[in-house]
């Protein structure tokens, strides 16, 4: 898994078709792309990294979120060109080797805080975002790292839970 | 379609003078995303979310110059916002979502200049200038006011970039200040109503001066409150002060938007249905 490097001259062209060189989970991709491609749809369709779902594609259920540099961000909001050159890591990226879950994903199992899922890679992801910069949050601030997530199902408690529980561990 | 990522301005300017069509830039990309969801993408999209010179924040001779793109997340934690503009600081922390404020910039809320874009009536509240490059090379620092002209208007022209924003010290330092916004929700809202405040308080006198009071998402641009601030000035500040505050908010609420009762001001938190 060597680090990508990246050379910064003063312009980086990418046209129909051209290069888009991309860091994703560890592994560095070279793709062929339109510029105005967004990075949920690269990420889903030319890297099969379908734990990235798009959902209102607006910036406001969440379900895409992704952290670049460690920072959560909506994948549906961002074009797949702007991500090169940062480090971007998907719900499949937090899994250890053999797919083992990590212990925020064994979190959301245990507390009850999925049920159709849609949502739960999404807040996986925010969640991670957020414990990485604040491993030990209050309620409060699990609420507001969430706030751009949507669930449908769960009425959010079970979530909060589990986010609470991975702080306190 | 050519996409492009500028590292620096100089690099900005070489493209410039290659071309000559419409230009899309993009930061953040959390409104023209979603615009360019109706309309084509221009034939060149120039990336500046990464763009080396638009990202700082630094003091300078009598001002704060703020790079148009720092994101919203960084206006939260910067120190230097912080001492001197805190009601910035505010406003950000309620931008939006956690994922949003790690894209959107400063320089996308203006230059999207909508009625409820939430920064806005705190820029004009501190009377900030912004300085803008224009395609030509040319460079201009402009009032608040004749840059941001109404609803979704500016002063720019395509290709004009906005470099920063200058916010003066003098007018800052030692004031107090508060901003608040009204939405249909608690989090993630669009605002019916946000204030911003700055005002100078004797704690002797406990007299508030040099008042400025400044609302956004009342009108196309965000609207200095003058019969308000005339409410506060230089009086005691006690019950009766802020029982006149409300009153003259509620009727500056109900001139500027006919026929909306001005109660939900009371009742904060369940404002009344957007314009
Ligand atoms: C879910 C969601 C929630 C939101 N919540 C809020 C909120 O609470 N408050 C609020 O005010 N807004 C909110 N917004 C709107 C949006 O996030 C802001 O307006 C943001 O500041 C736009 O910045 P950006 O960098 O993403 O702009 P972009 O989308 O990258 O650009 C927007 C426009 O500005 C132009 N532009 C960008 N930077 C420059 C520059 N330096 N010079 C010249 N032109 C430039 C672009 O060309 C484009 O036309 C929200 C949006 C979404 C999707
Ligand atoms: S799909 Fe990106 S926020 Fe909903
Ligand atoms: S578990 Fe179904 S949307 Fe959250």
């Amino acid at each position: 898994m060597a680090a990508p490097s990246h050379p910064q001259p003063g312009s980086v062209r990418t046209a129909s078709g051209r290069e888009v060189r991309l860091a994703v989970n560890g592994r560095d991709h070279v793709l062929r792309l339109d510029g105005s491609e967004r990075l949920s749809a690269v990420l889903r369709r030319e890297l099969r990294l379908t734990g990235v779902k798009e959902g209102c594609l607006e910036g406001e259920c969440g379900a895409c979120t992704v952290l670049i540099d460690d920072l959560p961000v909506n994948a549906c909001l961002m074009l797949a060109f702007q991500a090169e050159g940062r480090r971007i890591t998907t719900v499949e990226g937090l899994a250890g080797p053999g797919g083992a879950l990590s212990s925020l994903q064994q979190a959301f199992v245990d507390n009850g805080a999925v049920q159709c899922g849609y949502c739960t890679p999404g807040m996986v992801m925010a969640a991670q975002g957020l414990l990485l910069r604040n491993p030990a949050p209050d309620e409060a601030e699990i609420r507001d790292a969430l706030a751009g997530n949507l669930c449908r199902c769960t009425g959010f408690q079970g979530i909060v839970a589990a986010v609470k529980a991975e702080a306190a561990s | 379609m050519t996409a492009l990522r500028v590292a620096d301005l100089t690099a900005l300017a070489s493209v410039l003078q290659q071309s000559g069509g419409r230009i899309d830039y993009i930061a953040g990309g959390t409104d023209l995303i979603i615009e360019r969801q109706g309309s084509p993408w221009a034939n060149l999209i120039v990336d500046i979310s990464q763009t080396v010179g638009l990202d700082r924040i630094e003091a300078d001779a009598g001002f704060l110059r703020i790079g148009a793109g720092v994101t919203i997340a960084r206006l939260i934690e910067d120190p230097l916002i912080g001492q001197t503009a805190p009601m910035l600081a505010r406003a950000a922390a309620q931008f939006g979502s956690a994922q949003i404020r790690n894209r959107a910039t400063l320089g996308g809320n203006i230059a999207g200049a909508m009625p409820a874009a939430d920064l806005l009536p705190v820029l004009k509240c501190h009377a900030v200038k912004v300085e803008i490059q224009r395609r030509s090379g040319v460079r201009e620092v402009l009032d608040f006011d004749a840059v941001v002209l109404g609803r979704g208007q500016t002063c720019l022209g395509n290709g004009d970039l906005i470099l920063a924003v200058h916010l003066p010290l003098a007018e800052a330092t030692g004031r107090i200040s508060a901003f608040v916004k009204l939405g249909p929700r608690q989090a993630v809202t669009i605002a019916c109503l946000n204030l911003a405040a700055l005002a100078d308080y004797g704690m002797a006198s406990n007299r508030l001066r040099d008042i400025r009071i400044v609302a956004g998402a009342l009108a196309p641009v965000p609207l200095r409150m003058d019969a308000v601030e005339a409410a506060l000035r230089d009086r005691p500040v006690n019950q009766a002060l802020v029982e006149d505050f409300l009153h003259a908010l509620g009727q500056a609420v109900d001139s500027a938007i006919p026929g909306r009762a001005s109660q939900p001001l009371q009742t904060a938190g369940h404002p009344w249905p957007r314009p």
